[in-house]
């Protein structure tokens, strides 16, 4: 790759194994400072560049395909964006099933990080399907089948649903239908404890940094996707999500092919940890157990521990939505029924919409504090923004390898690279999410 | 057998689903094949090189000089290529987008980024599983065929014939532009389903016929601007195929 790097190269990941997307970490020695670059190597798909000009009932389904594991959070979040713009109201059942989605889909893309992409390295196997540990291995994919499978019976399918759409849905929903797959959950719970017990014993590296945290805060629950959420952070203040958008400043590396996202002008660490270590009291009775045997501190290693907590948390978020959900049917989206103030829609179809304004949405998909922001004018998208949480972290998982190679230096640059490697891993990156915050 | 799963520019959508929807199927595939390539699962054999395969599933578009290297590496090294998922087989929503973007501006230069293209235009493919994201049982059935030396194949029929054996009302009747007509089949008319229009995820019908479509439509009184646009979103390079032929 090209570009005008600088200072000699003392550490390289080279391409970075068990991620999601293509990225390395390169730590080099710059006029006698130790500096880290996290360099995403993914192609950009100009996925935000197509919507401009697009009918507004593009968004969701273009914007689920950002990415494979957090797809869910994205469609939502679009078809909240559009909402918001055009100031169309969605019924409350609507926000439900859609919290329910939401759950199911962090759910899946954590069983998916700590059993695939997180343990392996850890306990130095070569895959999960070599773990000693044969009961966890089939506990995870168990609630990797089911979780999958909700999302499909809710959402269409099961990667890239198509029934999110503005508005609301774009079939019936029938609560009682869903009561049923929720169940099942039940019956999953000793496998999420299983997991959680597992990954809370681990032994993990110490590598604790100061640094501002931040997470959504619904007031008296855990934050996942809310109506109307502020960012919480970790010394205290509490910021409105459109303050948290205007505190956001894109930054252009010229080792990277996506931009990183800078919160007042330096880092902010979102995700699972910053969720646990601001938030934990409002956790469900054996999350919260379960998190209480942990010291919680600065640490991205403890990011695992607190995916791990969460598993257990979404597990009984969703058995308690389960026994709320039977009484909703929630109709299709249809005219007079989700009519906005501009706009009626029809299915997920906005036809003859001469809408305009501004919207965004921000929620805690699986890695963070995901923020969608788009433009509408006349019933056409005219720009589109999203703020990933890789986009976020990319800083934090550059100041914690520069750190950490100042302090372990004596360890040697093979043992360092293990361990940049689990470190990097930890934040759970997404370079397919991250590269949508385009260079272009 | 030697088995070897890619991803080049993507959302890796379609690598996670087989993980996903193949459930405790994965340690099936463990157990029967040597997989010496699969990022997500296992630590690659060969570090960063690219192992021998006899088959090689590649997901994702051709969008940065790496991905160019990559997959010419993995076309010498495998016996037999599988593009996996719209973006390898035709450049998805990707090939569209990056046509009219500036790839001289410095930056674009410097990170070796040019536009999205599928892997056929670069590299010999020899099969195609389509789909945004692709269809865990179409690649069992797909790898069951390869292994037993049978030549794998595409759904023959449109993404209509599904739609109807599910009895869901047409939308084309209610005046909605939609693609099931010239889409191919095998996603079990997911979004139709659920009353979303088909926007052709998995590319053209083997007998998509674009005249008699747009014809189709006029009929109704639907217009074609939308159509055209909604063909060229996944369809990217094939839609440019398609419209040429159809005209």
């Amino acid at each position: 790759m090209g570009g005008s790097s600088k200072g000699d190269v003392i550490l390289d990941t080279n391409e970075l194994r068990f991620i999601e997307g293509h990225a390395r970490l390169q730590v080099r020695m710059a006029g006698g400072d130790t500096v880290a670059e996290f360099q995403n190597l993914e192609g950009p798909r100009f996925l935000t560049k197509y919507l401009v000009g697009k009918p507004i009932e593009m968004a969701p389904m273009v914007a689920s395909r950002i990415c494979g594991l957090c797809y869910t959070a994205h469609s939502i979040n679009a078809a909240e964006a559009i909402e918001r713009a055009l100031g169309i109201e969605v019924s409350k059942e609507v926000r439900e099933l859609r919290n329910v989605l939401y759950l199911a889909n962090n759910l899946r893309s954590h069983v998916m990080h700590l059993l695939y992409l997180t343990l392996p390295s850890i306990k130095g196997v070569i895959s999960v399907l070599r773990l000693r540990d044969k009961d966890l291995y089939e506990a995870g994919t168990r609630l990797l089948t089911k979780s999958t499978e909700l999302i499909e019976v809710w959402g269409g399918r099961s990667v890239h649903v198509p029934n999110v759409v503005v508005g609301g849905f774009g079939a019936v929903m029938n609560g009682r239908q869903l009561v049923s797959s929720v169940h099942e959950l039940e019956g999953l719970m000793n496998d999420a404890r299983r997991f959680a017990d597992y990954a809370i014993e681990l032994d993990l590296p110490e590598l604790e940094r100061y640094r501002p945290l931040g997470s959504l805060r619904n007031p008296g629950h855990y934050p996942t996707y809310a109506e109307d959420a502020s960012m919480v952070l970790n010394d205290g203040s509490l910021l409105s999500s459109d303050e948290y958008y205007d505190s956001i400043t894109e930054v252009t590396k010229y080792y990277s092919t996506s931009k990183h996202a800078y919160f007042r002008n330096s880092e902010l660490t979102v995700g699972a940890l910053s969720r646990v270590i601001l938030n934990r009291r409002h956790l469900k009775a054996e999350a919260k157990a379960f998190a209480e045997r942990v010291e919680w501190r600065m640490n991205p290693f403890l990011i695992i521990k607190a995916q791990a907590v969460e598993v257990v948390h979404y597990m009984e978020e969703l058995i308690a939505a389960g026994q709320r959900l039977g009484d909703i049917i929630v109709e299709p989206s249809k005219e007079g029924v989700a009519a906005g103030v501009n706009c009626s829609s029809s299915q997920g179809e906005i036809p003859d919409c001469q809408g305009t304004g501004r919207g965004f949405f921000v929620a805690e998909a699986p890695r963070g504090a995901l923020c969608h922001a788009c433009e509408v004018e006349k019933g056409k998208i005219k720009s589109y923004k999203v703020y990933t949480p890789t986009a976020v972290n990319s800083k934090s998982i550059e100041l914690d390898a520069a750190e950490f190679v100042k302090k372990f230096r004596q360890l040697g640059v093979e043992k360092m690279r293990y361990i940049l490697e689990d470190m990097t891993r930890a934040y759970d990156p997404c370079l397919s999410c991250a590269v949508s915050l385009d260079i272009y | 057998m030697r088995l070897a799963f890619y991803a080049l520019t993507s959302c890796e959508g379609c690598l996670t689903t087989l993980i996903t929807n193949l459930g405790p199927n994965v340690e099936v595939l463990w157990k029967m094949f040597d997989i010496d390539y699969f990022k997500l699962v296992r630590e690659p054999v060969g570090g960063t090189k690219i192992p021998k395969a006899d088959i090689a599933f590649v997901e994702g578009a051709v969008v940065t000089d790496r991905d160019r290297r990559t997959l010419t590496e993995i076309r010498k090294n495998s016996s037999f290529v599988v593009a996996l998922g719209t973006c390898a087989s035709s450049g998805n929503i990707a090939y569209t987008a990056s046509r009219d973007v500036d790839f001289e501006a410095k930056h674009l230069r410097d990170l070796e980024i040019s536009p999205a293209e599928p892997l056929s235009s670069l590299v010999a493919v020899d099969f195609e599983l389509s789909g945004c994201p692709v269809s865990a049982e179409e690649f069992t059935e797909a790898l069951l065929r390869l292994i037993n030396s049978i030549e794998p194949i595409q759904p023959d029929f449109s993404v209509c014939y599904e739609c109807k054996s599910r009895g869901n009302p047409c939308l084309l009747d209610a005046k909605k532009v939609c693609l099931g007509p010239l889409a191919m089949g095998g996603c079990g008319a997911a979004c139709p389903t659920v009353g979303s229009a088909c926007y052709s995820c998995r590319g053209p019908a083997m007998e998509a016929d674009l005249k008699a479509y747009l014809l189709t439509l006029e009929k109704k009184g639907i217009g074609k601007e939308k159509a055209l646009m909604m063909l060229r979103m996944f369809t990217g390079k094939k839609a440019k195929e398609l419209l040429k032929d159809g005209r």
